[in-house]
């Protein structure tokens, strides 16, 4: 997995390439950790990249909802693939994320 | 014709990279849907996990048992453990209806198994847990 972060005019954008999984989302964890540290309002996460999640790595999506809900922050995926996509239909997860299709609908809605 | 293959790792969740390289080689030479590699992948990572994590001692070596079967258009796999019983297909699924605020984090693994396969059983065997998935296509 390889995470990059770039800062954005109103948040910061993250894109993460390869698996998340349970060897390796505590590298996902901790980045997203330093984020929260910044005191960011708008979190963008290009999904484009992701090919492979697991429960561990869903676990990670959902704290960093929680925790930028409860500061009223927003959380955006966009870019996802399809597999990615009927991971997140089967869990219930797409209905508790706000999923776009590029950055640039991510950026004028919501 | 009948295939069969087998991989045995340690309780060590560093083993899992290893079970995908063998997923990758099975793929190559059993030519199953290339689809379904994602899903088949996700349900051994959550199912190896959980007995990774919880069924045995701490600090003890342990060996589990993947097996693999597959006959025209359907593929079984079979995780064998002697660590303590437990039943994962007994296991309450989540309310995926809920809110992001009450959802409570996690509980997937097992949920996420049983809606990618299309058979999901148990047996306790000889002291040791048998978990069967099959997918079909």
């Amino acid at each position: 997995m390889k995470i990059t972060k770039e800062k954005m005019d109103d948040g910061i954008l993250l894109f993460v390439e390869g698996r998340i999984d349970t060897t390796n989302y505590n590298e996902f964890e901790n980045v997203v950790n330093e984020v929260f540290k910044e005191s960011i309002n708008q979190i963008y996460l290009d999904c484009s990249g992701l090919n492979y999640i697991s429960s561990s790595g869903l676990r990670v999506f959902l704290t960093v909802q929680k925790k930028m809900m409860s500061t009223g922050g927003k959380f955006k995926l966009f870019g996802m693939q399809p597999s990615i996509k009927e991971i997140f239909d089967i869990s219930g997860f797409s209905s508790i994320f706000s999923i776009y299709p590029d950055l640039e609908t991510a950026k004028n809605n919501g | 014709m009948q295939k069969h293959k087998q991989l045995k790792i340690r309780n060590d969740i560093r083993e899992l990279n290893r079970v995908v390289a063998f997923l990758d080689e099975l793929e190559e030479e059993w030519k199953f849907p290339a689809h379904l590699k994602p899903s088949i992948n996700l349900v051994l990572e959550e199912a190896l996990t959980n007995i990774i994590f919880y069924a045995f001692d701490k600090n003890t070596e342990n060996e589990i048992t993947i097996e693999f079967e597959t006959e025209e258009n359907k593929l079984e796999i079979i995780l064998t453990d002697s660590g303590k019983p437990y039943d994962p297909t007994q296991q309450e699924d989540p309310d995926i209806n809920l809110s992001a605020e009450d959802r409570p984090i996690g509980g997937l693994g097992i949920f996420l198994i049983k809606q990618m396969m299309d058979q999901v059983s148990y047996q306790r065997i000889d002291n040791t847990n048998q978990l069967s998935m099959v997918k079909k296509w």
